[in-house]
């Protein structure tokens, strides 16, 4: 699983601690994850989406990664939102894992 | 069907038959009224450029929806750079016209309700966005002006919607039917609501429990059975009645605003995008007032780029450009007037995609541009009147100016620089009258002030966004708040930081 950061210039989560709550060596998350991991609304992670659509590549250089159909999972956090969606900062850890599971 | 032209435009606007009340009387020919023309004008330039090749690149976009060439003003933001072409042309739109041209509040509210409606339809299993989108793209065919209309009258306001002793101070529904809603109640301070094809109605606070029936989104026609405009007065309004194009100062464009009510008027459903879902009323008055806030930083700056111009030249025409204070007087406008452009595409540059698929910008910044624009055109109009001189309020009139045994005295009395006609001087101190006190006063400094959210809404945003904790976290650690402190160690001379 790769975890892609912003620069965190102005980060309103603890990007450090969620990345460390992340189930990197889980092998039931599919080889090749992505989680574009944003501190801010922004979303400078992801190329400014709050969510990467199918076929879509997102993030810059080396840090980029497009969803597929068939292919892993790519999620977006930014700030409190998990793929857009609000998400408390205690429940982040856990509504990453479960996406990149599903 | 082609974008419309401005004769299009006006003609279309005719024949429309708004019910319009102005001065206790209904006004049927609007269109050729004094006092209603000029912000029709503003409009209709809003089609003029949109088919100039010079402008189009700020003027027209690439629908999504159809992939066709459409009015700026009727698109949904695809990217970052939609986001600040949208700035740039308000900005070339004030410059144009001097004026509030009242277009953008229903861009600014397709573009809030695109990615509500998505989200409310992801939560709720609804089909409020794909009539949204059809909505979009019958606006953009017919290249129509929407009314974006959010500001109830709002009545007591220590009171929520539903406990309101006259409850249609706040549009809300009265009656569901099989086919569509009745609503009733009004809207104030409407921009342009005269000069609009189509209104498209948003609730105006978030609503809670209890406030079910005013958390109601929808669209009509501006000429729905049971609509009716009541015109708002400005600043000076009736100088546009004294035939004369030097007192009005700017005498071809010109704002507007009307109480707009809903008397009984009824919507099918599938012209309704929100009705009861409370949770998601916050989410549309907060994207809309953004959207709008990003607008100020154009729209403002191309009037505060009018109103340097016109301090500049007064100062000419004084003889008194070469005076140091007052270059640096028009600096000092300049810097002020491009701290808001600033905000404006900062504020779009950070802008991001929505699930729904259109961009949004970045709110924190959209405040600030907007809280801004509530002090800056105050002190650019403060410049600019102590450039101008107090002539500019104690001018004589333009039919004095005409009188063939006063009107030479003026001329002699008025004179400025030896070179410049004195009814140049005039027209440019009216002008600068007219922003800064007068009609167009209206637009840039009490709409600077209270548009798109008066002051404090806009602190309550930016307290919500100002990451206060992570700041309290950088100074802690610059500071080496909580680092056991060695007292000894101050008596070591070689003792530095580590």
């Amino acid at each position: 699983m790769k975890v892609v950061y912003c620069g965190g210039c102005n980060p309103q989560i603890d990007r450090e601690a969620l990345a460390a709550g992340l189930p990197v060596d889980d092998p039931a998350v599919p080889e090749g994850s992505t989680v574009h991991l944003s501190g801010c609304p922004r979303a400078c992670a992801s190329g400014h989406r709050l969510v990467v659509e199918e076929g879509e590549q997102a993030g810059a250089g080396a840090g980029g990664a497009s969803a597929g159909q068939d292919g892993p999972p790519v999620v977006v956090v930014a700030g409190e939102l998990v793929d857009g969606v609000q998400t408390p900062s205690p429940e982040l850890a856990q509504t990453v894992t479960r996406k990149l599971k599903e | 069907m082609a974008l419309k032209t401005p004769e299009e435009f006006v003609r279309s606007l005719a024949d429309l038959h708004l019910q319009i009340y102005l001065f206790g009387e209904k006004i049927d020919d609007y269109v050729n009224h004094p006092l209603i023309r000029p912000s029709i004008n503003c409009i209709a330039t809003t089609y003029e450029l949109a088919a100039l090749p010079e402008y189009e690149d700020l003027m027209l976009a690439t629908s999504h929806l159809t992939g066709k060439k459409v009015n700026r003003f009727a698109h949904i933001h695809q990217s970052t750079e939609d986001l600040s072409k949208k700035v740039k042309m308000q900005r070339l739109l004030g410059q144009k016209t001097g004026s509030c041209f009242q277009r953008c509040v229903g861009m600014d509210a397709i573009n809030a309700l695109y990615s509500v409606t998505w989200e409310l339809d992801q939560a709720r299993g609804t089909d409020y966005h794909e009539r949204f989108k059809k909505y979009v793209q019958y606006l953009q065919d017919e290249d129509l002006v929407a009314d974006g209309a959010m500001t109830d009258p709002k009545g007591d306001r220590s009171l929520p919607p539903h406990k309101q002793p006259e409850p249609d101070v706040y549009v809300h529904v009265v009656e569901k039917r099989d086919d569509g809603i009745v609503v009733r109640g009004a809207k104030a301070h409407q921009t342009g609501a005269c000069n609009s094809h189509e209104i498209i109605v948003m609730p105006t606070v978030a609503m809670r429990e209890g406030d079910e029936d005013f958390a109601v989104s929808f669209s009509c026609p501006a000429n729905a059975e049971g609509v009716y405009y009541i015109y708002g007065r400005q600043s000076c309004d009736t100088r546009k009645f004294e035939d004369s194009d030097l007192d009005v100062g700017n005498v071809r464009y010109g704002g507007q605003e009307a109480l707009m009510v809903f008397d009984d008027v009824f919507v099918p459903w599938e012209r309704v995008y929100m009705c009861g879902e409370i949770e998601f009323s916050g989410a549309l008055v907060e994207r809309f007032a953004g959207f709008h806030r990003q607008s100020y930083g154009g729209c403002k700056v191309g009037v505060g780029d009018v109103l340097i111009g016109a301090a500049a030249l007064a100062a000419e025409y004084n003889g008194a450009a070469r005076a140091s204070h007052i270059k640096d007087k028009l600096i000092e406008m300049t810097h002020l007037n491009e701290t808001l452009f600033s905000c404006g595409l900062a504020c779009s540059y950070e802008g991001v995609r929505m699930p729904a698929g259109n961009y949004q910008i970045d709110l924190l910044l959209a405040n600030v541009c907007k809280q801004n624009v509530t002090r800056f055109p105050y002190e650019i109009a403060r410049l600019a009147e102590d450039i101008a001189g107090g002539l500019m309020v104690t001018m004589p009139s333009a039919q004095d100016l005409a009188d063939e045994k006063i009107g030479p005295i003026v001329e002699k009395f008025l004179v400025g620089t030896c070179d410049a006609p004195t009814i140049d001087r005039m027209r440019v101190l009216r002008l600068i009258e007219n922003l800064t006190i007068g009609a167009g006063a209206v637009g840039y400094r009490t709409e600077s002030m209270h548009g798109a959210g008066s002051p404090q809404a806009q602190r309550i945003m930016i307290a919500r966004q100002s990451n206060l904790d992570h700041k309290k976290e950088l100074a802690k650690a610059i500071a080496q708040v909580g680092k056991p402190w060695d007292k000894a160690r101050v008596k070591e001379p070689t003792a530095v930081a580590r």
